[in-house]
């Protein structure tokens, strides 16, 4: 009866007519009496009459209604009571409108600023959705924009790629202005027009359009991320977009050449312009490797919620331990049916295909964090007065995504040092008989089932000797204590460890290596160093390819299975009489290759009754954990197994030595140890 | 902060508060009461399986079991309702119901000594939970429905499952 009354419309009503009679509808009944047609009719009329907006909210709303659960009704209607009021709001003047939304602020003893704030989350609330949209978008299509500026620069009549840029930077614009962010809308409004007048050659693009359109992506991205702050409700730091950005891109698209700049970005260029800027624009092709061609086949993509991807992958995991339970049945041994057994292979080889590609949606290739590199090779090797060419290999390595946006960090940091130390002057390049221009050259590729990302630069290489005194010096290093040369290279990683000479402001300080072991680490890879002096530093770093799935030892105590992270165990062994001892009739203790340590009983630690208390009957797994061993006293140790990680979620975030958890071969949940939590709460 | 600004914009619009609680309800044992919970909340209703138990946490926390892939927390009812523990039986079950904790929703497992039916009830078969006088707080009773003679007591499951209990006993236990 509802749905007649909406698909019938007698007579064309006018669109605020509608709005307002679903809205009254929404007052009478509530969320249930609405359904998501209603609000599509509504998009369709909005739409025919133009108005986009009002037709992207309905949308929107209805979409809203299609996925809400019978449970959360209340939400529900205050998403749609808030959408229906702005879609009145729109339909009025736009001026209207603003006054509208700011009438509901009251202006009391807040500070001018806190009042904007409140206003932006006024606006921001009703569509949230759409403006987090917003910003993941921009800032992808702000990472292109760099990528592609870059290949301009190299090559300043690139039609395609100004063509890329300037699209780019409309659709933000275009998308600004339907949200209503006036300060983005004007930003990416001023950089369209210059890039307009390149586009049509009436500019030539100059290093001063590149340091202009690049400042202009900086400080769009920045506004975009206050955008995110205050969704969150937080007050972002004030705008950098002002009156003399905007003057300084007018003035540039009017062929002016600044010459005392106020940025730090764009006197450099002018400074060691005649061969420094000179030579990246005239880089042989070779070196243009950072295509950002991918951005073309962005159109045969789909924007995938992850907590989606997560439950597909639940989902498969179950269909892998069904698969496994119908394949080990004892019934299957009783069945003679030739067909039958056919099919069930056929089955299976399916299912560990749908496995494989489930992992493999997480995967995203490594290119866009190399983009990132090259961006900061070009500012720093103006910067440091070096001539450097990046060179990027194996672009298209995929990994997974958590890893890939945490290696970030670490590639910028090596590359920063590499510039900084690693590489020399060109006067001294010259001097040593080297190629003035300097190469930097990441590359990455798969190699037994991890990948590995190499940074080498051929610049003066590590030395051997100083890195040594110098560690000797700080007590790093006993003296006399032989190392191979990949230990002592690795020192350089230590905190605050800098063999710099000078502390400049991209580096010397000893923090920034320190920085790229943690999160090394943190991704359970390693690094490795070959360095030869004169010649240069190759950096290694192996990575797994996914944090989701681990090698785990299934232990038991009691009835209850638990795993033990590979990384963390050393060994396991069956304790001997004469290798336990007492300490001080305190703590237990296993002498392990002459090396004492302490026993820890997982059953006392987690209260819980073994299937034996007698250290003979059991077995030690050998674990360590922040630098420290020490055993673990366990029922049995069944196996090893590869596990996907699970959260055991909010209500039990918390607990010391649980890391979480992972269904294992049986379908059973087993929990995850956290060694550094078992280790701590050891006393 | 999400829900505090959404709620700013609907000031605009008067909401209708429901503070209806006809509706079905599922009739749960424990001991020799009945208890109601609402139908809407509950995901499925599936025989004791393995627990894997969760060290320090509360007693009442049997620990997770595998939900088709994903992990949920198990409460016995029982323990929770400081009641004798009692042996399960063929006909102890849990209920998977889905409970809304601080805005997330979030999945979890009642132990309960066995399911009875599903009952429609009125408004007017419904009273509210009587003053037991202070000290006694009935703060995840919604309450009472006196059908066929015997009185059913209808839980408000968010309250009951309030995972902050948990996390804050967790706490106390570290």
């Amino acid at each position: 009866m509802l749905v007649a009354e909406t698909i019938v419309p007698t007579q064309p009503a006018s669109l605020r007519d509608r709005i307002d009679e679903v809205s009254t509808r929404l007052i009478l009944r509530g969320a249930t009496g609405l359904a998501s047609v209603d609000f599509e009719l509504l998009g369709q009329s909005a739409q025919e009459q133009g108005n986009d907006l009002v037709a992207a909210i309905a949308r929107d709303l209805s979409r809203q209604i299609a996925e809400a659960s019978s449970s959360d009704q209340t939400d529900l209607t205050r998403i749609l009571s808030g959408g229906l009021v702005r879609m009145q709001a729109l339909l009025k003047e736009p001026a209207v409108a603003a006054t509208v939304e700011s009438i509901s602020v009251e202006p009391s003893e807040k500070t001018a600023s806190q009042i904007q704030a409140n206003a932006a989350i006024q606006s921001l609330s009703a569509d949230m959705d759409l403006i987090r949209e917003f910003v993941t978008e921009s800032l992808e299509h702000l990472s292109t924009i760099e990528g592609q500026v870059l290949i301009l620069e190299k090559n300043n009549t690139a039609a395609e790629t100004l063509n890329s840029i300037f699209r780019a930077f409309h659709t933000i614009k275009g998308l600004a202005g339907f949200l209503e962010f006036a300060d983005v809308q004007a930003l990416a409004h001023e950089v369209e027009t210059l890039l307009d007048l390149a586009r049509t050659a009436r500019l030539t693009v100059t290093s001063q359009v590149v340091d202009v359109v690049l400042e202009s992506t900086d400080v769009l991205r920045q506004e975009l991320h206050g955008i995110e702050i205050r969704l969150g409700g937080n007050i972002p730091p004030p705008s950098r977009i002002n009156e003399s950005l905007l003057l300084k891109i007018r003035k540039v698209s009017r062929g002016e050449v600044e010459q005392s700049g106020n940025t730090a970005g764009a006197p450099v260029a002018s400074s060691i312009s005649p061969e420094g800027s000179g030579k990246i624009a005239t880089a042989p092709p070779a070196e243009r490797r950072i295509e950002v061609g991918r951005s073309s086949d962005s159109s045969s993509s789909v924007r995938i919620d992850t907590a989606k991807l997560d439950q597909l992958m639940d989902m498969v995991g179950e269909m892998v331990i069904a698969q496994t339970l119908i394949e080990h049945s004892p019934a299957l041994s009783m069945v003679q049916d030739v067909r039958f057994l056919k099919d069930l292979t056929h089955l299976a080889r399916i299912t560990s295909d749908v496995q494989r590609i489930t992992t493999g949606m997480r995967m995203v290739p490594i290119g866009t964090q190399m983009q990132k590199t090259a961006r900061l090779v070009r500012d720093l090797s103006r910067r440091a007065k070096k001539e450097i060419v990046l060179e990027t290999f194996g672009e298209d390595t995929e990994l997974d995504k958590t890893i890939a946006e945490e290696l970030a960090d670490p590639l910028l940091h090596m590359v920063r040092n590499s510039i900084d130390h690693g590489i020399e002057p060109p006067e001294e390049r010259i001097a040593l008989g080297k190629n003035p221009t300097a190469r930097i050259r990441i590359a990455a590729y798969h190699q037994s089932g991890q990948i590995v990302v190499e940074i080498s630069d051929d610049g003066r290489g590590l030395n051997r000797e100083k890195i040594l005194a110098k560690a000797q010096q700080n007590g790093l290093v006993q003296s006399g204590t032989q190392l191979t040369d990949n230990e002592i290279f690795l020192l350089i990683f230590e905190a605050g460890f800098s063999t710099a000479d000078k502390v400049t402001d991209i580096s010397g300080r000893g923090v920034g290596m320190d920085v790229v072991r943690k999160h090394v680490q943190k991704l359970r890879g390693r690094i490795d160093i070959q360095s030869e002096q004169g010649k240069g530093t190759t950096f290694y770093l192996k990575l797994p390819l996914t944090l989701a799935i681990i090698e785990g030892l299934v232990i038991v105590v009691g009835d209850q299975r638990y795993i033990v992270p590979i990384y963390s165990t050393k060994e396991i062994l069956r304790p001997k009489a004469e290798m336990l001892s007492t300490v001080q009739g305190r703590g237990e203790m296993a002498m392990v290759h002459d090396t004492l340590l302490p026993i820890v009983r997982l059953h006392r630690r987690f209260e819980m009754k073994p299937r034996t208390t007698s250290l003979a009957d059991g077995m030690l797994v050998v674990v360590e954990s922040e630098g420290r061993q020490f055993c673990l006293f366990v029922d049995e140790v069944t196996g090893k197994q590869e596990v996907v990680i699970k959260s055991l979620g909010e209500s039990f975030k918390n607990i010391p030595g649980i890391a979480g958890c992972a269904i294992l071969g049986d379908g059973r949940v087993g929990l995850i140890l956290d060694m550094d939590g078992i280790s701590n709460g050891r006393s | 902060m999400h829900d505090a600004s959404l709620s700013e914009t609907s000031k605009n619009l008067p909401l209708l508060v429901s503070k209806d609680r006809a509706g079905k309800y599922l009739i749960f044992h424990l001991g020799t009461e009945d208890f109601g919970t609402e139908v809407l909340k509950v995901r499925e209703i599936m025989g004791l399986q393995d627990i894997t138990t969760v060290p320090q946490t509360p007693n009442y926390v049997k620990g997770v079991i595998n939900l088709r892939g994903k992990v949920i927390p198990v409460v016995d009812l029982r323990l929770k309702f400081e009641l004798a523990p009692e042996e399960y039986t063929a006909r102890t079950c849990i209920v998977v119901v889905r409970t809304s904790q601080a805005g997330v929703e979030m999945m979890i497992g009642i132990i309960v000594d066995g399911v009875a039916e599903v009952l429609t009830l009125r408004e007017e078969d419904i009273e509210d939970t009587p003053d037991f006088g202070p000290g006694i707080e009935t703060p995840y009773v919604n309450g009472m429905a006196k059908i066929k003679g015997k009185v059913k007591i209808l839980l408000d499951i968010d309250q009951v499952l309030s995972t902050k209990e948990m996390n804050g006993l967790s706490a106390l236990l570290q």
